[in-house]
C-alpha cells in the first residue's frame, strides 16, 4: 500500500491544524493507515496540492482543489466526529484504490 | 534536557480575563482585549488590526452543542509574550463560523489566543478543546463572577486533563 500525502490546513497554521493534526495521526494509527502529514496554512494548499492526495481543513475552503478536500470542524466540537473519520477513510480507501 | 510543555494554566494572566462584560460586537472586544494586552507588553502595536483582520478572513466561531464560543488569533510575529485571554459575555457576540462564515454563532466564551511558538502547544490546545466539549465546565466558566474563579475552574481543568 502506498503512503497517502496529506494536507492539514487551518487559517494560521498555528493553532487548530495543531489539535487536527493529532487527531488525524491518532484515527490513521488505529486504522493501520500509512501517511504523511504536513501542516500548513490554507492559503498554501492550492500550491502544496501538486504532490498531496488529500486535504483536510478547520477552515472553509477558500477554492476548489484537484485533491479531494474536507473540513474538520468536528473534530474541534466532538460534534459529528465519528461521522468525520468515516468520511476521511472512505475517501482515503478511495485514494488507495486509484493509486 | 527535554523542555516541560507550558500548560493551559500557564497562559492565563488576572489582567486578561474579562469577566461578564458587555460588548456592542466582536470589535469592541477585540480593542478591549487589546487595550489591556498592548499596555503589559503582551502584544505589538499591530495586534489588533491583525487579529480583526484575520478574523474576518478566517473566522473562528465555533457552534458547540449548548453555546457558542470562539478562539480569535493571529499571526506569531505580532504577539511579544504568550498568553490567553479569556473573555465572557454577558449578552453572546456574534461570531462567524469557522468552517462556514456565512453562518454566525452567538459566542458566549472568547478565548483569545496569543500564540508564537507554531506547532508546539498540542497539549494546551487539547485541553482547551476539552473544555469547550465539557458543558458542565462551560457552565462553571459562564457563571463565574471573577477573574480568580475563573482561572481556578481553567487550572482543574488542567489539572484533570493530565491525569
Amino acid at each position: 500500500m502506498k503512503k497517502i500525502n496529506v494536507l492539514v490546513a487551518c487559517g494560521a497554521g498555528i493553532a487548530t491544524s495543531t489539535i487536527i493534526m493529532k487527531k488525524i495521526e491518532d484515527l490513521f494509527k488505529e486504522n493501520k493507515i500509512e501517511a504523511n502529514l504536513m501542516q500548513i496554512k490554507i492559503s498554501e494548499a492550492a500550491s502544496k496540492q501538486e504532490n498531496a492526495d488529500i486535504l483536510i481543513s478547520t477552515t472553509m475552503l477558500p477554492t476548489t482543489y484537484r485533491i479531494p478536500a474536507i473540513t474538520a470542524v468536528p473534530f474541534l466540537t466532538g460534534i459529528g466526529e465519528d461521522k468525520l473519520k468515516e468520511k476521511i477513510l472512505v475517501a482515503i480507501s478511495e485514494i488507495q484504490a486509484n493509486k | 534536557m527535554e523542555i516541560k510543555a507550558k500548560r493551559l494554566s500557564d497562559y492565563l494572566n488576572k489582567e486578561l480575563i474579562f469577566v461578564k462584560h458587555t460588548y456592542q460586537g466582536k470589535e469592541e472586544l477585540f480593542e478591549e482585549v487589546n487595550q489591556v494586552a498592548f499596555k503589559q507588553g503582551f502584544v505589538r502595536g499591530d495586534f489588533l488590526e491583525r487579529v480583526q483582520a484575520r478574523e474576518a478572513e478566517f473566522p473562528t466561531g465555533i457552534q458547540l452543542e449548548k453555546i457558542g464560543a470562539a478562539i480569535p488569533h493571529t499571526d506569531s510575529e505580532c504577539i511579544l509574550k504568550e498568553f490567553i485571554a479569556v473573555v465572557t459575555t454577558d449578552q453572546p457576540v456574534a461570531f462567524k463560523r469557522m468552517e462556514d462564515p456565512s453562518q454566525e454563532t452567538k459566542a458566549a466564551v472568547i478565548f483569545v489566543l496569543g500564540l508564537n511558538q507554531p506547532h508546539s502547544q498540542l497539549e494546551m490546545l487539547q485541553t482547551l478543546m476539552s473544555v469547550l466539549q465539557n458543558n458542565e465546565l462551560l457552565t462553571e466558566l459562564l457563571t463565574s463572577t471573577t477573574a480568580e474563579e475563573l482561572i481556578d475552574i481553567l487550572t482543574n481543568a488542567t489539572i484533570k486533563g493530565e491525569k
